[in-house]
C-alpha cells in the first residue's frame, strides 16, 4: 500500500541555530536603552518626543517604501526602528519635528531602501542622514544653540566645541567621570558613556556586533589622540576625553558595526575600525568640523569593499566534486 | 536542534555525538513486504537489461543491471522475486534505477553461493566484484583508474554527520572484522599505507585494527571525508591519491572474508523526534517505513524524514524510499521543529564567513549565486572549494538556504561544462 502521507522536503541543513535578523535588531535596540533612558532623564519630554518621532517616522518611511517598491513589508524586522532610534539618539533634544522627519526620510529611503533594503546599503543609513542634515541645516544640529534654554549643573557648552576652540584647556572644567556619567551636553543618547559601554560590551559578548570593529575603532581613537596629546598637550586633549565625548562611543558600538556597510574578515575589520578611529581624531584635531565620527564612518564605509578583499585563501581547492 | 550559544564571540561549535558505552545490540529489522535497491545507472531504453520482473533472486545474489556495465550491480539482501525495474530520479536529477523485490515469505534461506565459490576458487582478488554491493559501499573503482596512482588508503571511522553513532558502533563492537577487512584491502590493493581515522575516545579500541591510527577532532565537520583529505594532503611527503573506505565497508569486507558469506545488513542510527537514538540493523533496501515502525516512531503529515544527518542528509518525500548502502542515519523531524527558511537578502553579518571551515567568502559567494552568476562564483568566490558541510546555512541569520544555492550552482556549472565538452 503506498504511503499517502505528505512529508516536508527541503535541502540540507535541517537545523538552524535560531538566529534571525529581528532578534539581532531587537537586541541592539535593547542595548541602547541605558543610554536612551539616561538621555530622557536628562532632557525630559522634548527628548522623548524626538526619539518617538524618529522611530515612528523611520518605520513609516520603511512601510511606504515597501508599498512603493512592491516588496514584502519589512518593518517587523526591527531594522527601520533601529535606524530611527540611533538617528534620534544623535540629535539634540529640541530638534524641530520636520528636521527629524526629513532625517529619517534620508536615512531610510536614501540610506537604505533605494539600494534594495536591508543588506544592500553601502553606507550606514544613520550616518548618511546625519551628514546630509549637518550640511543642510547645521544650525539645528548645533548642540550649544539647541540646548540654550536648558540649565544644567555642569558646563552647558558642547565639550567638542570647547576643545576645538580652546584646545585641551577648554575642557578643564570636566573630569572623565563627568563624561562617563553623562554630565555633558550632546545628542540625546550619546552622552551617557557608561551606558553605551555596557550596551556595547553586551552586544560584543553576545556576538550581535563584531567586537573587532568596535575595539579597533576605539583603539584607533586612543592611539591617534595619544600621539596628538604627546606632541602638544596644550593644544590637544587627552585620549580619554576623545573616547568619551561626542559620538565616539555610539559610533564605535552602534554605527561603525552596522552589518551591511562593514567588512566581515578579521584583518579588514581591524583596518576598518582603526582607520575610523584615526580619521575621527584627525577631523576633530585638524579639521574644521567639531566632531569627526560621522564623516569618518562614511569614509570607512566607502573603503569597506576594497579592504574586505584581504581574506584568507580558501583551503578546499584540492577537490572538484564530480 | 542545537541553538546558538548565549555568548556569540566565537564561531559555533557543533560536535559529533560520542557513543554511549554499552549501547547494546542493534535492533534487527526485517523488511515487511518489499525492498528497493537503488542502482547508480539510468535504465537505458535499449536492450541489455539483465534484471527482469518476475525473476527469482537468492539472498546474496549479485544483480548486474546492464549487460555491458559490470560496475553497476547490487547484492540482493533477500530472497524473493523481482517485482519491478523502474527509472528513479535521485538527488540533483541523477538518473538511477530502482529494483523492487518481493520478499520471499517462506523463511527458507535460499542463499546464493557464488561468492563463496569465487572466493574459494580464484582467491580474494576476484571476489572484489561482489564487494561493491555491501553495506558501507566499498569502492575499488579508484584503483583501476590508472590516471591516479593511489598511495594512501583512509578508512573513515568518524561519523558522516552529527547525531550519528553508526561508525563508532562499528569500531566499538566489531573491530575484529574491521581488522580483517583492512588486511583484505591491503592484500587486494597491495597498498600498505592504510590509516584508520577515529574520534579520540575510540582510539584505544581502534588500535587493534593493525592500521595506523589518526584521531579526528569531535568538532563538526572535522570527521568529513573532505576535511580528512585536506588534512592528509597538507602533510609533507604525502603524494598520490587517497582512497576512502568507511569503517563499515571494511567491516563488511572483513565479515565476508571471515565467514564466506556476504553481510547484508546495514547499520543505521535512527534519531527519533525526541532526539533519542536507536541503532538498527536492516537489510540494504529496506523501506524507511518498516524501520520507523520497528522503532515505534510515528510520522505525521508535514513532518520531515531525513536520510543522513541534520547537516548533510536529504529529506525523502515518501516513506517507501529505501535505505541505501551508505545511509548511516535516519532522522525524523517533527513539523513544528522544522526551521523556516526565508528570502530576506544577505545582510553581510559575516556569521557564515566565520563558520566556514575552508575559508570561502560566503557573503560574496551568495551574492553571485543569488544573481545566477555561477561561473563568476566559481572563479571569484571559490564555489568549488565548498565541502558542503552546511554550517553557513546553519548560522545564517537571514535564513538563506545557502547550501542549496551552492549545490545548484555546482550542478549547473558542471552540466554546462559537460555539455561544452560534448559539443567541442
Amino acid at each position: 500500500m503506498p504511503d499517502r502521507k505528505k512529508l516536508t522536503v527541503s535541502y540540507a541543513p535541517f537545523w538552524h541555530d535560531g538566529s534571525s535578523i529581528s532578534t539581532k535588531q531587537y537586541h541592539i535596540i535593547a542595548a541602547t536603552m541605558l543610554a536612551v533612558i539616561a538621555g530622557l532623564l536628562r532632557y525630559g519630554a522634548p527628548a522623548l518626543g524626538v526619539l518617538s518621532l524618529s522611530v515612528g517616522s523611520a518605520m513609516v518611511w520603511e512601510y511606504l517604501m515597501n508599498l512603493a517598491t512592491r516588496r514584502p513589508v519589512s518593518i517587523a524586522d526591527g531594522n527601520a526602528a533601529l535606524i530611527g532610534l540611533l538617528f534620534g539618539m544623535l540629535l539634540p533634544a529640541v530638534t524641530p519635528w520636520w528636521v527629524v522627519i526629513v532625517g529619517t526620510l534620508v536615512a531610510v529611503v536614501i540610506g537604505k531602501q533605494i539600494y534594495g533594503g536591508i543588506g544592500g546599503n553601502p553606507f550606514n543609513p544613520v550616518a548618511v542622514a546625519y551628514a546630509i542634515l549637518m550640511i543642510s541645516w547645521p544650525i539645528y544640529l548645533d548642540f550649544n544653540a539647541a540646548l540654550v534654554n536648558y540649565s544644567f549643573d555642569f558646563p552647558a557648552a558642547y565639550p567638542l566645541v570647547l576643545m576645538n576652540a580652546y584646545g585641551a584647556g577648554g575642557i578643564e572644567a570636566f573630569s572623565l567621570t563627568d563624561f562617563l556619567m553623562g554630565r555633558q551636553t550632546g545628542g540625546i543618547g550619546a552622552t551617557f558613556g557608561l551606558g553605551l559601554i555596557v550596551g556595547g560590551i553586551y552586544l560584543m559578548a553576545r556576538g550581535f556586533i563584531r567586537w573587532e570593529i568596535a575595539v579597533s575603532f576605539l583603539a584607533g581613537i586612543f592611539v591617534s589622540a595619544l600621539c596628538f596629546n604627546l606632541y602638544d598637550p596644550e593644544a590637544f586633549a587627552s585620549p580619554g576625553v576623545h573616547l568619551l565625548t561626542g559620538f565616539s562611543l555610539i559610533g564605535a558600538f552602534f554605527l561603525a558595526t552596522e552589518d551591511s556597510s562593514s567588512p566581515v574578515n578579521f584583518i579588514p575589520m581591524l583596518i576598518y575600525g582603526a582607520l575610523g578611529g584615526v580619521l575621527t581624531v584627525l577631523i576633530r584635531n585638524q579639521g574644521a568640523h567639531v566632531d569627526g565620527v560621522i564623516y569618518a564612518i562614511l569614509i570607512i564605509n566607502l573603503i569597506n569593499p576594497i579592504i574586505d578583499k584581504i581574506r584568507p585563501k580558501a583551503t578546499g581547492r584540492v577537490m572538484y566534486h564530480a | 536542534m542545537i541553538k546558538r550559544s548565549f555568548f556569540g564571540i566565537t564561531a559555533p561549535r557543533l560536535t559529533y555525538e560520542p557513543i554511549e558505552e554499552a549501547f547494546g545490540e542493534p535492533m534487527a529489522v526485517k523488511p515487511a513486504k518489499r525492498i528497493t535497491l537503488l542502482m547508480d545507472a539510468p535504465l537505458g531504453k535499449a536492450g541489455g537489461i539483465l534484471i527482469k520482473p518476475g525473476e527469482a533472486v537468492l539472498e546474496g545474489q549479485r544483480l548486474q543491471l546492464l549487460e555491458n556495465d559490470p560496475g553497476n550491480y547490487a547484492v540482493s539482501p533477500v530472497a524473493g522475486k523481482i517485482f519491478s525495474v523502474e527509472p528513479f530520479i535521485g538527488m540533483m536529477e541523477k538518473p538511477m534505477t530502482a529494483v523492487v523485490i518481493d520478499v520471499e515469505k517462506s523463511g527458507e534461506r535460499s542463499r546464493d553461493t557464488s561468492f563463496k565459490e569465487a572466493a574459494k576458487s580464484t582467491g580474494i582478488k576476484e571476489a572484489v566484484g561482489f564487494f561493491g554491493g555491501l553495506p558501507g559501499r566499498p569502492d575499488f573503482k579508484i584503483f583501476s583508474d590508472s590516471g591516479k596512482p593511489v598511495k594512501t588508503i583512509a578508512v573513515v571511522g568518524t561519523e558522516s554527520d552529527l547525531m550519528g553513532v553508526t561508525a563508532q558502533y562499528v569500531i566499538g563492537s566489531n573491530i575484529a572484522s574491521v581488522k580483517s577487512g583492512i588486511d583484505a584491502i591491503r592484500k587486494i590493493t597491495g597498498i600498505h599505507n592504510i590509516l584508520l581515522f577515529v574520534h579520540e575516545q575510540m582510539a584505544q579500541v581502534a588500535g587493534a585494527s593493525g592500521a595506523g591510527i589518526k584521531t579526528v577532532d569531535m568538532q563538526y565537520p572535522a570527521g568529513s571525508r573532505d576535511m580528512i583529505r585536506m588534512a592528509l594532503k597538507s602533510e609533507p611527503a604525502r603524494d598520490g591519491e587517497i582512497a576512502f573506505f568507511t569503517a563499515e565497508a571494511a567491516a563488511s569486507i572483513g565479515a565476508a572474508i571471515q565467514t564466506g558469506e556476504l553481510p547484508l545488513d546495514k547499520l543505521v542510527t535512527v534519531v527519533k523526534k525526541d532526539g533519542t537514538r536507536q541503532i538498527v540493523k536492516a537489510p540494504v533496501g529496506t523501506h524507511v517505513s518498516d524501520i520507523l515502525e520497528a522503532v515505534r516512531q510515528g510520522v505525521e503529515s508535514m513532518d520531515k524524514v531525513i536520510l543522513g544527518g541534520p547537516m548533510t542528509g536529504y529529506a525523502i518525500y515518501s516513506l517507501d524510499q529505501p535505505i541505501t548502502q551508505d545511509t548511516d542515519i535516519i532522522m525524523v523531524q517533527d513539523s513544528s521543529a522544522i526551521p523556516e527558511i526565508n528570502d530576506t537578502p544577505c545582510t553581510n553579518c559575516g556569521a557564515c564567513v566565520r563558520a566556514c571551515p575552508v575559508d570561502i567568502p560566503v557573503n560574496i559567494l551568495v551574492r553571485y549565486l543569488d544573481a545566477g552568476e555561477y561561473e563568476q562564483a566559481a572563479e571569484e568566490a571559490d564555489l568549488f572549494a565548498c565541502i558542503e558541510c552546511g554550517l553557513c546555512a546553519y548560522v545564517c541569520e537571514s535564513r538563506i538556504p545557502i547550501l542549496q544555492f551552492i549545490a545548484l550552482a555546482k550542478h549547473t556549472v558542471q552540466r554546462l561544462k559537460a555539455a561544452e565538452e560534448e559539443n567541442a
